[in-house]
């Protein structure tokens, strides 16, 4: 092809940087509000900060257990922010972790056993999505309560994985579903287990869409904000994001979004990481256009 | 196949006991009386709550902003996704920085970043950019109405986090294709906007068509975050919180639940429509 002129280059260049600044920009603007100190915050530019500072995020950690002291006439109060942190590990990682489980297992018996009706099966997992959720708790608490569950970070590891297993089956199915049936039958001709050519050969070659369905997991899991703030409501069981949304945002608003940063960063630099296998695996699972 | 059962046990328990149960308690509650407020238990009325919901001109309101912000939403990540896939499509100089960009805005937990953006849009207390802020939510509430600003604002939250993770998809989607198919409409068509249409859409019709299902279902979520955040003074209802707000506030469940659950077919709908774009007959494929 002949090179293009330059007049073009300079419009795609210029687009690039548009929708870079675009997906960027509110990302960063939160970020540099974290290192503000409270002077800064309310008279320094918005966009920049000359003074940047690691207080925010200390105070997060260590108001814990201070005596709550008056500020003004409002009550100051502490945020047990480790235990938030600690919530939100074992819960993300657990979802994930049950995510992929239930929805390899799945994906693998509607892609690769295919009972009767499989493609039925995995349309009702897909069309789960279309629930409403928004009153949905109501009798989900029933079912909570039934359980024991109440107050109980226990809970979201049962509805997270329902809201990220529809979309995880149906692209690990997919993908089961393309590969070649030698690929197990030669290991099975050699006297394997199907468990053990699943285990060995299968799941090592689903590698890049493990990861998209984790990534596409983690990231819808993370988006949660409403199930975690309904149901967990004592303070030491709250996750990162129904603990933020319960700071005094007039008071704390510097502390909170330290919060926000301290959540968000791990998040993005896990998926960061994985950005390329998320979109391979994406591409993996549905080369056959299905 | 006894395995395939056993290995469908475990998603299927959990979408089952998560869904299933709670759905049913909600069909058959819109079709009683039910609320915390009677003395009596649920009473059966038919379809009584439907029949309200019908005559009722807050319930069309809701619908119409309901269409409306699902519409446009999905409209507007649909383009910004398709102009991110294709800027990204053609290797260059800085492209793994752009595609980490562009990925950014769905890498971001939306739980969190919600509340930042809400804040900051709506800032609460004196900062450096709250002067700005204020005067921009007020031309905008004095303009179109008390609360706009904050709807709006969850909007432009919505398109940008939604394009993110369209664009993205339908950069995998492109990855698919076989680069040989692009190259012929090369030669086919001069002009940029016919093969955009002619070859590019057509083979990324399964993409979008997922893409386009997840966010309709998706697009609710953040405008419900905010409007629990702020403890429901997002005044624009749409019909989820409408009904949220009539089963919690009200107590009236059986209409809530008839509310809530209006929209169901017409998603379902949707839903077969699409399928037969992402999950075509096994006939068809080959």
């Amino acid at each position: 092809m002949n090179p293009r002129p330059w007049w073009r280059r300079a419009g795609h260049a210029g687009l690039l940087l548009v929708a870079t600044v675009y997906c960027v920009f509110p990302i960063y603007f939160m970020f540099v509000q974290s290192l503000k100190t409270a002077q800064e915050d309310v008279f320094g530019n918005p966009f920049i900060v000359t003074n940047p500072t690691l207080e925010n995020f200390e105070e997060l950690f260590e108001r814990k257990g201070q005596p709550r002291n008056f500020v003004g006439r409002a009550l100051r109060r502490d945020y047990p922010f480790f235990v938030w942190l600690e919530n939100t590990i074992v819960i993300f990682g657990g979802s994930v972790a049950i995510t992929l489980a239930a929805g390899v297992a799945a994906a693998y018996a509607l892609g690769r056993l295919q009972p009767p009706g499989f493609r039925w099966w995995r349309r009702a997992i897909f069309a789960t999505y279309v629930v409403p959720h928004t009153i949905l708790f109501v009798p989900l608490y029933q079912v909570i309560i039934r359980l024991g569950l109440d107050d109980n970070p226990v809970v979201l590891l049962l509805v997270y994985p329902t809201m990220a297993l529809p979309f995880c089956v149906w692209i690990l199915s997919a993908y089961f579903q393309n590969l070649p049936r030698e690929i197990e039958e030669s290991a099975l001709v050699e006297g394997a287990s199907r468990a053990a050519a699943f285990y060995r050969i299968v799941l090592p070659m689903s590698r890049p869409v493990l990861i998209a369905a984790g990534i596409f997991a983690l990231g819808t899991i993370a988006s949660d904000f409403m199930i975690a703030s309904v149901f967990l409501l004592s303070e030491h069981n709250q996750t990162i994001p129904a603990g933020l949304a319960t700071m005094e945002v007039a008071l704390d608003e510097l502390l909170a979004v330290a919060g926000i940063n301290l959540m968000a960063i791990p998040v993005v630099l896990l998926c960061a990481v994985f950005a390329r296998g998320y979109v391979r695996g994406l591409t993996a699972a549905m080369i056959e256009g299905a | 196949m006894a395995t395939a059962y056993l290995l469908l046990a475990p998603a299927t328990v959990l979408l089952l006991g998560m869904l299933a149960y709670p759905l049913g308690w909600e069909v058959w509650i819109s079709f009683t009386d039910f609320s915390p407020l009677n003395d009596h238990g649920p009473r059966f009325v038919g379809l009584e709550n439907y029949r309200h919901l019908l005559a009722d001109a807050e319930f069309w309101r809701a619908v119409v902003v309901t269409v409306g912000f699902a519409a446009a939403t999905t409209l507007a990540k649909l383009a910004l996704g398709v102009a991110f896939a294709l800027l990204l499509a053609r290797p260059f100089r800085g492209r793994t920085l752009v595609f980490l960009a562009i990925f950014l805005p769905w890498a971001y937990p939306a739980s969190v970043s919600v509340i930042g953006w809400y804040w900051t849009l709506s800032p609460p207390i004196p900062t450096a950019y709250s002067p700005f802020m204020g005067t921009l939510k007020y031309t905008v509430d004095g303009a179109l109405g008390g609360g706009a600003w904050a709807f709006l604002s969850v909007t432009l939250f919505n398109i940008w986090r939604g394009s993110s993770f369209i664009g993205v998809f339908l950069l995998a989607g492109i990855n698919a294709v076989p680069p040989e198919l692009f190259e012929c409409a090369l030669l086919e068509s001069r002009s940029a906007w016919r093969r955009f249409w002619l070859v590019t859409v057509p083979l990324l019709r399964p993409f979008l068509a997922l893409a386009v299902f997840l966010s309709l279902t998706t697009a609710f979520a953040d405008l419900a975050n905010v409007w629990l955040l702020t403890a429901g003074r997002v005044v624009f209802p749409v019909v989820g919180t409408q009904a949220y707000w009539l089963a919690i506030k009200g107590g009236q469940f059986g209409p809530a639940s008839a509310l809530s659950l209006m929209l169901v077919p017409s998603l379902l709908a949707v839903l077969a429509l699409l399928f037969r774009a992402f999950d075509p007959p096994a006939e068809a494929r080959a």
